[in-house]
């Protein structure tokens, strides 16, 4: 493996690195959202958002990827490959996340809720001040898990052509008839990639122990 | 208005599936006083309190805080949340099992609402938050989070936390009930003294030597009626009924 093998990787890994980025910032503040709006159990809409979470679950991020970016151009809309991709990421990883949040939500104590409420705090207050940064380190291993998934499934992207981490080791074997060697070097950038996520987990642990009454 | 009553409750009714717990209680508490509400478990007692800042929404009757109905209006309309809240700030609580905010270091549990719901100045909230902790005796753990305090240290926080919305009455549910016997003192002193320094207090609670010493009132629920209300020399050696009579005995 020389400079310029070394080089395409770092490339792949970066564009992986940044679209599952992308698909990980929205797809968790989505997931809160889709939560919140759950939570309030609205008509119609909470029967729209569940079967939504059913189908992003349950379908393949390859089938989501290839959906989205071949059935956009029958409504007129050009997708570029990179928000296809990104598209996919969100609308599956945000299913999940969804899901992580709205435990945090059921299963939040109480007899907190209820001190904030007799202190005068509002909802917005509650939810804001008291409940969201405990969900947050209660999520966050969850969330952590889900990020780690997504990243070892994006993948999938490359189906519509955006040359990631996994693709790019496809080309470098193609010209040196080696594919071992770049794999293995592929594997060594998802693993640091996640182990970053990880510190964040290990960073939430710490924090967790204070909440434990 | 000086001379209205800290809080009216007048004809309260409230059942949980279909079971009556509350039954046309009235009560009034006037600027000033304690008073305690003793009786077996599952009278009521602690619904009764938890009706007054609108935790339990009653079925029937009227709650005034200072004069002003919470909850609904005269004409049975849902009050607006914000109003609500409002009105709930004038009251403080503590709870059995403290319920402090665990991502919060002790000072924060204090000065939270003052900030977030007074909009009191950040500095202002730490210096009365400051003044309260030591007031209950835990200026020393000011920078410390509540997993690591006792159970008393942790109920003296909570009142402090109720005291920093300078509330008209401080409702207390079985403030002392989840705390081991050599801690309940450090509490129950405390509640003292804030009632010599002439807070108002609706108390429910266990510990009838406190109910005794503090009391400008005391209220005897049963099965979710009032069948005795008196002052508390009255009520702990003269009882009027057989079942305060009995509830006293086993007590001793």
């Amino acid at each position: 493996m020389n400079a310029q093998t070394w080089w395409l990787l770092l490339e792949g890994a970066w564009t992986t690195a940044w679209i599952s980025g992308v698909a990980i910032a929205i797809g968790v503040v989505a997931g809160l959202a889709i939560a919140l709006v759950r939570m309030a159990r609205i008509p119609v809409i909470d029967q729209v958002l569940v079967i939504y979470i059913s189908l992003a679950r349950a379908t393949p991020l390859v089938t989501l990827v290839l959906f989205i970016f071949l059935v956009a151009p029958t409504f007129g809309i050009v997708m570029n490959r990179n928000i296809a991709g990104i598209m996919a990421l969100t609308l599956n990883t945000a299913a999940f996340n969804a899901e992580i949040w709205r435990a945090a939500f059921l299963s939040f104590s109480r007899e907190q809720k209820e001190a904030a409420l007799a202190c005068g705090m509002t909802n917005g207050v509650i939810f804001r001040r008291i409940m969201l940064p405990q969900m947050f380190t209660t999520s966050l291993p969850g969330l952590v898990n889900e990020m780690s998934f997504l990243i070892k499934g994006s993948p999938a992207i490359a189906v519509i052509g955006i040359v990631d981490l996994t693709r790019v080791t496809n080309r470098i074997s193609a010209v040196t008839y080696e594919p071992l060697p770049p794999i293995l070097a592929a594997a060594a950038l998802y693993m640091i990639i996640i182990s970053m996520l990880l510190k964040l987990q290990d960073m939430a642990e710490k924090k967790a122990n204070r909440l434990t009454m | 208005m000086p001379d209205l009553p800290a809080v009216a409750i007048e004809r309260l009714s409230k059942s949980f599936n279909g079971i009556e717990v509350l039954r046309d209680v009235d009560l009034t508490v006037n600027r000033g006083e304690v008073v305690s509400i003793l009786g077996s478990s599952g009278s009521g007692k602690s619904t009764l309190l938890r009706c007054i800042n609108w935790l339990e929404q009653p079925d029937r009757g009227a709650i005034r805080i200072g004069g002003q109905r919470i909850g609904v209006d005269d004409n049975g309309r849902r009050m607006p949340a914000r109003e609500l809240a409002a009105l709930r700030a004038k009251t403080g609580m503590v709870f059995q099992s403290f319920n402090l905010w665990p991502h919060l270091t002790v000072l924060h549990n204090v000065t939270e609402a003052p900030i977030h719901v007074k909009g009191v100045a950040k500095k202002e909230a730490v210096r009365t938050a400051r003044e309260l902790l030591d007031k209950v005796g835990m200026a020393h753990k000011m920078e410390a989070y509540p997993y690591t305090l006792s159970g008393g240290q942790k109920q003296r926080v909570a009142i402090a936390r109720a005291l920093a919305m300078s509330p008209e009455v401080i409702l207390f549910d079985e403030p002392t009930s989840a705390l081991d016997p050599e801690l309940v003192g450090e509490v129950l002193g405390v509640m003292k003294d804030l009632s010599a320094e002439g807070y108002t207090m609706v108390v429910v609670t266990h510990e009838m030597e406190f109910a005794r010493a503090v009391s400008d009132q005391v209220v005897f629920l049963d099965k979710g009626i009032i069948i005795e209300r008196a002052a508390p020399e009255q009520f702990f050696t003269a009882p009027e009924t057989e079942r305060v009579r009995k509830f006293l005995e086993l007590k001793q």
